[in-house]
This record gives structure tokens, sequence and C-alpha cells, in this order.
């Protein structure tokens, strides 16, 4: 009965396809994206009928007043990706298919990360189309390009970030809450803390997506003077060191 | 092959495997066999490179779990058949399994074919019953065609038919050469299906036998005598050296002397048998005997009249 199959391998690209699979197998994490989608472009096209912005605003700006609620499901997407296999305990299947865990961590991290950029730059595109066909000329149209791959990159980083707490936490509930915490409360309570308020609130991926569409939101009182670029590597930087530090305990957790 | 050496591992202060030292050889069915909470699972979490050991290692094929270059195409393992995405079909959990480990995609339509789960291969896993989750878990476990195969509780939630079907399947992979570890509470079921026996309580190793080794070596077989006369023939018994055991609806168990010496006895004196049965320990009884004394979350006392007895093949 013993059929020959051909000798294969169980290294990072078969991981990759692995995950792939994995992601488009699962109705769940599809329905994530695209209620993102949905939330983002719903407030370009409420801030287009609307008017809802500031007179000094911009157009890609205003478009992309929904960004903040879009981040907020994009990290729970990224948290998703891993507590499910823990919810479901698929993570035991996973570590046996390739008992190398940073492999398997490296491969979720590439399809995420992926996956949200492509997505978030698909939206965030949209939402700048919905927005310079409902507003009027007079505002300030903004720069789209490179700005659009900027708040792409940083739903995507944002993303991972959900990717290593929910690594860290195993729990979707706690992780996602974990999440929206870091995101929201930098903004909520930085008009408390006086001077300190452009560096917490600044450091946010929040405060880097309204940088880069260059929203009236992202006064220097509020979010600093660090520019849209710097905050996005900043950004991208804690994200990174999160998820090293997510790779190690995962790699030395019993599963 | 799968080989421990002093495998042991501490969850805070409580040792759930302790110096478990054993080989577990290609050909056979071997079974696993313990209590609740004896280490059973953990032991196969540790084979597989889930859990670290505290000390001591584990080896399948000469290498460490997490060495191994393509582990789904060394070993197939079956932990719980509810660990699956219960969103997905059953077709495509087992399609990124086999992609993880470059299994070609014909062998998905094999396992399912073979796993007799072709007719629901598109259906979501949530839907499946116990059974057929169990059916899809031998059928991951048999993707990547491994040479060792580990089932905990395979039987679990499995009907009639397809208790016999896994049944001949173990047989069917032991004779073709390829190592099988199943792990079961059902010693009926082991009694039938495992030629290997290795027997755990809290985390040590009791046996590690054959099964016809384990019940002739722990066994007390004795003779069941009914008699009419059962005075006249207790002396005579005891006068040759029988222990005798009182048992059911007048019956004695009589120890020591075989069924043949026991007639041949009581027909030199005269004395009528209603009954005179040989008798051999059940598994079950064997291992009632042996894990006594180990079993670690007990509902009532020791079973009366069944002196805990140590074994010589104790390994701890």
């Amino acid at each position: 009965m013993r059929t020959s199959i051909e000798p294969g391998r169980a290294g990072f690209a078969e991981g990759l396809v692995s995950e792939w699979t994995k992601f488009r197998t699962v109705q769940s994490t599809r329905w994530t994206l695209a209620a993102m989608a949905a939330f983002v472009l719903g407030i370009a096209v409420f801030v287009g009928a609307t008017r809802s912005l500031q007179p000094d605003d911009t157009v890609l700006g205003g478009s992309l007043t929904g960004a903040t609620v879009g981040l907020l499901v994009a990290a729970s997407f990224g948290v998703l990706v891993m507590s499910r296999e823990f919810a479901t305990a698929t993570i035991g299947a996973t570590l046996m298919a390739c008992p190398r865990r940073g492999v398997v961590l490296a491969a979720k991290t590439t399809v995420t990360a992926a996956v949200m950029f492509g997505v978030a730059l698909a939206t965030s595109f949209l939402a700048h189309q919905v927005g310079t066909v409902m507003l009027p000329d007079t505002y300030a149209p903004g720069t789209p390009m490179p700005a659009l791959l900027g708040v792409a990159a940083c739903f995507s980083v944002t993303a991972l970030g959900g990717l290593a707490v929910g690594t860290l936490l195993r729990h979707s509930a706690g992780a996602i809450t974990t999440m929206v915490s870091v995101l929201l409360l930098p903004t909520l309570i930085g008009p408390l803390l006086g001077g300190w308020e452009r560096w917490v609130a600044g450091a946010s991926p929040v405060a880097a997506v309204q940088k880069l569409s260059q929203s009236s939101d992202a006064a220097p009182a509020a979010v600093g003077s660090l520019g849209a670029w710097p905050s996005l590597w900043l950004v991208c930087g804690y994200v990174l060191v999160t998820l090293v530090g997510a790779g190690l305990v995962f790699r030395r957790r019993d599963a | 092959m799968i080989e421990a050496s002093g495998l042991t591992k501490r969850y805070g202060d409580r040792l759930a495997v302790d110096g478990l030292s054993f080989q577990i050889r290609p050909g056979r069915v071997t079974g696993f066999l313990g209590p609740n909470g004896a280490g059973k699972s953990t032991t196969m979490r540790l084979i597989l490179g889930l859990h670290t050991p505290s000390r001591g290692s584990v080896t399948v094929n000469g290498r460490r779990y997490r060495d191994l270059s393509t582990p789904l195409r060394e070993v197939g393992a079956l932990l719980d058949a509810r660990a699956v995405d219960g969103g997905r079909t059953a077709q495509d959990h087992l399609l990124w399994l086999a992609q993880s480990n470059q299994i070609p995609r014909r062998r998905v339509d094999e396992v399912l074919e073979l796993a007799g789960l072709a007719p629901v291969a598109s259906r979501r896993v949530g839907g499946f019953s116990l059974g057929m989750a169990q059916r899809l878990g031998i059928a991951a476990a048999l993707l990547g065609d491994p040479g060792v195969l580990i089932f905990d509780e395979p039987v679990n939630g499995l009907d009639t038919e397809g208790i016999r079907w896994i049944r001949g399947l173990m047989r069917g992979l032991a004779a073709e050469g390829r190592t099988v570890l199943a792990s079961s509470h059902l010693m009926s079921e082991m009694e039938l299906t495992a030629d290997q026996l290795l027997v755990i309580g809290q985390g040590r190793l009791l046996a590690d036998t054959t099964m016809q080794d384990l019940i002739e070596g722990n066994a007390e077989a004795g003779t069941l005598v009914r008699s009419p006369q059962w005075p006249g023939l207790r002396d005579l018994l005891e006068g040759r050296g029988a222990r005798l055991r009182p048992g059911q609806q007048g019956r004695w168990q009589v120890l020591g002397l075989n069924a043949e010496a026991i007639g041949q006895l009581a027909a030199e004196h005269g004395i009528a048998l209603h009954e005179l049965t040989p008798r051999r320990s059940s598994l079950e009884e064997v291992y009632v005997q042996m894990t006594d004394t180990r079993v670690e979350y007990r509902a009532t006392g020791p079973a009366p009249g069944q002196p805990a007895t140590t074994t010589s093949s104790n390994g701890g």
C-alpha cells in the first residue's frame, strides 16, 4: 500500500503556499478584510457627501478619515491570523507539519503583510478617488503618491503588530483589546498629558497615517513634528521589536 | 522506530512524565496504556516536538522531531480530532497540510478516499460528527505516507464499523513494516489490536512487554470450581497447597492447581463437580492490578481481593 511520493521539502516557500491556502480557505478572515474596506470607503463617501472636513484639510486627508477605524480592523485581522490557530488548536497540526517555528511565523508574517498591503492600497486608492470626485476644488488636493503606498504599508505593519500580540497572548479577545488600546489610547489620553502628548500620540500608527495623508488632524501640537515617513519607520521599528519578541516566546513555548 | 531515553517533563512542580525510556519498533502495533493523567498524551506531544522535554530526549528514526526535514512524510499523528478549523472544508484542511511538506495534491484525494470521506470532502469540518472528525484526523496522519504513525485514542467516537476499520488499518500499517503507536483506555480494544504494550502510570513506565507476556506474567490464572460437596473438596485442595477465594453464586476460585489436577482429585475421592472452568485474566484485570497503586484520580478504593502486584519489568 505504500505509495511512492517524490521527495520534497518543508521550508519557507512551502510554508508560504500553505499559509496562503489557510488564509483563502476560511471565510472569516476574508470578511474581516471586506469589513475594513467597507468602513474606509463608507466614511470616504460620507465625508464627500457631507463635506464634514476642516477648511484647511486636504482631499487626500479627508478621504482617509476612516483610516483610524480601518487600522483597528487591520490590527484585529493580524490578531486573528494567529489567535484563530490557537482557538481551534490547529497550531498543533501547523507545528507538526513545520516544526521550525521561526519559519512558521515568518510565513504567516509574509502572507499577512502582503495581503494587508494589497487590500489597504486598493482601499485607500479607491477612497482617494471617492474624495476626488465628491469634494469641491476649494480643498487642497494633497499629494497621493507615494503617500498612499505609505498608508498601505502602515496598515500592513499594524496588522503585523496584531499578529505579534496574537502570538504572545494567544487569545483573540485579549489581543484585540490590547491592539485597540494601543491604537486609540494615545489619541484619547494624549490631551491629558500636556507636553508629552506629541510624543505619545505621535508614535501611534494612527498619527503616521494622518501625517501621510496630509490630514489637518496631523497638527504638530497633537502628534509632534516628526515627519510622515519617519513616523512610519518608528512604527515599523517597534512592531519589529514586538514581532521578534513574539518569535522568541513562540519558539520556546510548549504548544 | 521511536526511541526515548530518560524522557522527563515537568510542569511547575508536577512531574507529568518521569524518566521514560523505551523503544517502539516497526512492524507491530504498540499499545500505549495508562489511566487518565498518566502522561500518555504528554509523551506523544514530546515525541512530536510540540512540548520540550525538561530532561532526557526522544527521537524518531534517530532524529529529534524538530530536525526532520519533511516531518509529515516521516511521522503521521492524530492527537485530537477536534483540533481543526471548523470553517475549512476537509479537502482544504488536507491541502494546506500537503502543501507544507510538498506532498502532491493527488494524495489528498487518495487519503480522503481511504478514510471514507470522499463524499464529504467539500463540506466544512465544523459540521462533522466526532467519528468523521476522527477519520479526517487519520486521513491527515496518512497524508505523507509516513513510516511512523502515532494515534491518541484512535477509536474514540467511531461506530462499530469505524472501530473495525481502524483496527484493520493499524494492523495493516504494522504489517507493511511501519511503526504504529496507539493509546487507548479501552483494554478490550488493545487486546485485539496491539502486539506490544507500553504501560505507564503517573508518568512512569510500569511495563514494556508483549501482550502475551504481560497477561501470563501478571495474571493469576485460576480455575472456577462449583461442587455440592464443597467442604470435602476444600479440605483436599488445601491439602495440596491450593489457595482459595470465594467467588459468585457458590463458586470458588482455586489458585495454584490447574483444572486437570482438580478434576483428578475430585474423581479420586468421588466428589461431584458442577463446574470446572479454567480462566485466564483479561488484559483489563492485569492492568487494573498493575495500575491500582498508581492511579492518580481514583474514584473508589482498591478492588476487593485484588492485591496490587508489582511487575518485574518496572523500568521507572
